[in-house]
C-alpha cells in the first residue's frame, strides 16, 4: 500500500465583488506577501496599485529592441546603398544624406522589432506558453473566468503558514477558501 | 489609486472661481502692454517707411500665425472631447474651452492682413493680380471664382500659373475665407463655452448640455479642419504663390494640436500650483494630457517628414524651392535642429511613464515643445523674407552683396528685432485674452454629470 503525497500549491479564496477583492488585495500586500495573485473575469482599474506591484521591465526591452530594429535598417539600406554599391537616383547624394530615403525601412523595421520585443518577451516574463497550471486542479476556479474573483496566495511564499495563512484569508472575507494541491 | 476617492460631498456646488489679485495684475499688465505694443505695431506696420514696415510685416505674420496655432487647438480639443464622448478630461475641459475662447480675439491681430499696406509686403500674387488691372468682382458670384477681367490681364501678363490657380488664389475669395475662419469658428466655440458654463448655474443640470455639445461638435469639427487647412494655405503657402503642399494643413494641425496641448497642461499646473482643481485633477490626468502630447509629438514628425520626404523625392522646382531657401546657411541648421529638437529628444523623454505623472517635469518638457514650436514657426515664415524683399525691393534690401556673392541674401540684418517685439506684442494679447476667459468661468464643470467620473479616472 502507498500514499501519494501532493505538494500543495497554496490557498484559493473567492470574494464577493470586485472592489472587495480590491480591498482584500491591498490588504495582502500590506501584510507583506510576495507570491500571489488575482484572478478576475475582467481587468479591474488600479488593481496592479492595490497589489503593490512594480513596473514591469518590459518597456526595456521594447525600447532597445526598437532601437535594434533602427540601426539595423539604417545598417542594411546603409551599407549596402553608400557603401558596397552606391545609387544614384536623380542626381541624390549616395552619403549619409541619403539617409531620408532608408527613414521608411528604418520606421518599419523599429516597429517590426519593437513588436516582435513586446511579444516574445511579454510571453518569457509571464512564462508562457504553458501546459498545465496548478490551480486548474481547483474546481471552483474555472468561475474566475465568469462571475468569481479569486486571490491565490502561494505556498512558496516565506509568509506561508498552513493555519495563520487560512485565517488571514478568512480575517480579510476570502470565502470558500480552499488548499490546492498540485496534481500528479 | 493611490489618492482619496473623489464624491460629490468634494465639489463645491456652486463652483470654483479663480480669485488672485496676482493673476488680476498679470492680466491688466499683460492688457497695457498689448495696447502699448500694439499700437507700436500699427505704426510699424502702416507709416513707417518700406525698410521697417516690409520685414516687419513678416515679423508680425510669423507671431499671429503662433500664437493663431495655440488657440485654434484650444478650440480643436474641446471639439474633440466632446465628439468622442469621452469622459477622463471633463476635469480639464474647461481649460480647453477658455484656452479656445481666445480665438475669436485673434480676429484683431489678424486684422492687418485685411490692409494693402501689409499684404503688399507679404503675398506677391495680390500685387501681380492688382498689376493686372480689371475688376475683382467681374465674375460668376461676384468673382468667388475669379474675375475675368483680371484673369485676362494675367493672361496678357504671361501669368499662366496665376490664371490656372484664380479659382482659389483670388482676393475676393480671400476677403471671404478671412471672414469664415473667425467668424464660423469663433460661433463654434462661443457656442459651445456657453453650453458649458450654462451648466454651471443649471439648478437641475442633466445630460441635455453634454449630448448637445456632442452634436455640435460632430459637424463643427470639419468647420475646424477647413479653418486651419484653408488659413495656412491662405496666409503661410500664399506667401510663395509657385509653391504647394497636400500635406501643409495637417502639418499645421500637427503642431497647433501638440503645442495647444502643451498650453493645456502648463496652465492646469499653475492652477493647480494656486491652490484650484486640486480635488479633481491628478497624475491621471497628467499622464493621460503627457500621452497625447507623446502621440501628437510622433504625429508632428510623421508629417512634417512626409511632407519632406515627398518634395526630395519628387524634385519638382515650384516644390524644393521651399526647402531650398530653408536648407541654406542658418536655415539649414534651425531645420535640421528641428528634426532633433522637435522630435527625437521630445520622444525619448515622454516615453517615461513616471514623467508624464508629474506635473512639474512635464509641465518643463511643455515649455520646451512651446520654444521648438517658435523654431518651427520661425522656418516657416521668416526665411522667406529676404527672398521676397529682396526681390521687390533690391535697392533697399540687396539680393547681392559682398557676402552673397552669388546673389542669395538669407537674412535682413536687423529685422530679428522686429521679430521679437512682434510676437510680445501678439504674446501679451494672447495672454490677457486667455487670463479674461479663465477668470471669466469655474475653472472645472461642477455640474457636469461626469465630472466625478473624470476625477476618479484611473489609466
Amino acid at each position: 500500500m502507498s500514499t501519494t503525497r501532493k505538494r500543495v500549491y497554496g490557498y484559493l479564496a473567492e470574494f464577493g465583488s470586485a472592489s472587495a477583492l480590491y480591498k482584500a488585495a491591498e490588504k495582502v500586500r500590506d501584510a507583506g506577501f510576495r507570491k500571489w495573485d488575482c484572478h478576475t473575469p475582467y481587468p479591474v482599474h488600479g488593481l496592479d496599485g492595490a497589489m503593490g506591484m512594480k513596473r514591469s521591465i518590459l518597456p526595456w526591452f521594447v525600447f532597445f529592441g526598437g532601437m535594434l530594429g533602427t540601426a539595423t535598417g539604417f545598417g542594411l539600406a546603409y551599407i549596402t546603398q553608400v557603401e558596397i554599391y552606391p545609387t544614384v537616383v536623380q542626381a541624390k547624394p549616395a552619403n549619409l544624406f541619403t539617409v531620408p530615403a532608408f527613414f521608411p525601412i528604418m520606421f518599419e523595421l523599429t516597429i517590426l522589432f519593437s513588436g516582435f520585443t513586446t511579444l516574445f518577451g511579454l510571453l518569457a516574463l509571464m512564462k508562457l506558453p504553458r501546459l498545465n497550471h496548478p490551480l486548474f486542479a481547483s474546481r471552483q476556479f474555472h468561475r474566475a473566468t465568469d462571475d468569481a474573483f479569486f486571490i491565490a496566495l502561494e505556498a512558496r511564499d516565506p509568509k506561508f503558514h498552513f493555519d495563520k495563512t487560512r485565517a488571514f484569508l478568512e480575517e480579510i472575507g476570502g470565502k470558500s477558501i480552499e488548499l490546492v494541491e498540485e496534481e500528479d | 489609486m493611490s489618492h482619496h476617492f473623489v464624491t460629490s460631498a468634494d465639489i463645491p456646488a456652486e463652483g470654483e472661481r479663480i480669485s488672485s489679485s496676482k493673476l488680476d495684475s498679470v492680466r491688466r499688465i499683460a492688457g497695457g502692454a498689448a495696447a502699448i505694443t500694439g499700437l507700436i505695431s500699427a505704426y510699424l506696420l502702416f507709416v513707417a517707411p518700406p525698410n521697417i514696415a516690409g520685414p516687419f510685416a513678416y515679423s508680425w505674420l510669423f507671431a499671429l500665425f503662433f500664437f493663431f496655432t495655440l488657440a485654434i487647438g484650444g478650440c480643436f480639443w474641446t471639439l474633440l472631447h466632446n465628439v468622442s464622448n469621452s469622459s477622463w478630461g471633463t476635469s480639464v475641459r474647461r481649460i480647453m474651452e477658455n484656452l479656445g475662447a481666445v480665438f475669436p480675439w485673434m480676429a484683431i491681430f489678424a486684422a492687418p492682413l485685411l490692409f494693402p499696406q501689409v499684404q503688399k509686403w507679404l503675398f506677391e500674387w495680390m500685387n501681380i493680380h492688382n498689376a493686372a488691372g480689371g475688376s475683382p468682382f467681374d465674375g460668376f458670384l461676384f468673382g468667388f471664382y475669379g474675375s475675368d477681367s483680371v484673369k485676362h490681364g494675367l493672361e496678357e501678363q504671361g501669368q499662366a500659373l496665376l490664371v490656372n490657380k484664380a479659382w482659389y488664389m483670388n482676393k475676393v475669395a480671400w476677403y471671404i475665407r478671412f471672414a469664415f475662419y473667425f467668424i464660423g469658428m469663433g460661433l463654434v466655440i462661443n457656442g459651445l463655452r456657453k453650453l458649458s458654463t450654462a451648466q454651471d448655474v443649471d439648478p437641475n443640470p442633466g445630460t441635455g448640455n453634454l449630448f448637445k455639445a456632442r452634436a455640435r461638435s460632430s459637424y463643427s469639427l470639419i468647420i475646424f479642419a477647413i479653418t486651419i487647412t484653408f488659413a495656412g494655405i491662405d496666409w503661410l503657402q500664399g506667401l510663395k504663390y509657385e509653391w504647394f503642399s497636400t500635406m501643409w494643413g495637417v502639418y499645421l494641425f500637427a503642431g497647433a494640436a501638440l503645442n495647444s496641448m502643451a498650453v493645456i497642461i502648463i496652465t492646469a499646473t499653475l492652477l493647480q500650483k494656486g491652490g484650484y482643481l486640486k480635488r479633481v485633477v491628478g497624475p491621471e490626468h497628467y499622464h493621460i494630457m503627457g500621452k497625447l502630447l507623446l502621440a501628437f509629438t510622433i504625429f508632428w514628425a510623421y508629417v512634417s517628414f512626409s511632407q519632406f520626404f515627398l518634395i526630395w523625392y519628387a524634385n519638382i522646382a515650384e516644390e524644393t524651392q521651399w526647402f531650398t531657401i530653408r536648407n541654406t546657411e542658418g536655415w539649414n541648421t534651425g531645420s535640421i535642429a528641428l528634426v532633433f529638437c522637435h522630435f527625437v529628444i521630445p520622444f525619448v523623454i515622454l516615453l517615461q511613464a513616471w514623467l508624464k505623472k508629474n506635473p512639474k517635469l512635464l509641465s518643463i518638457v511643455c515649455a520646451y515643445t512651446l520654444v521648438m514650436h517658435i523654431l518651427d514657426h520661425y522656418l516657416i515664415v521668416i526665411p522667406e523674407r529676404s527672398v521676397s524683399l529682396g526681390n521687390m525691393l533690391p535697392d533697399i534690401f540687396p539680393l547681392k552683396s559682398d557676402a552673397h556673392p552669388d546673389g542669395i541674401t538669407t537674412v535682413i540684418p536687423g529685422a530679428f528685432w522686429g521679430d521679437i517685439f512682434a510676437f510680445v506684442a501678439v504674446g501679451s494679447g494672447f495672454l490677457f485674452f486667455y487670463l479674461r476667459a479663465l477668470s471669466q468661468t469655474a475653472t472645472y464643470p461642477h455640474r457636469d454629470p461626469r465630472i466625478l467620473e473624470s476625477a476618479n479616472v484611473s489609466n
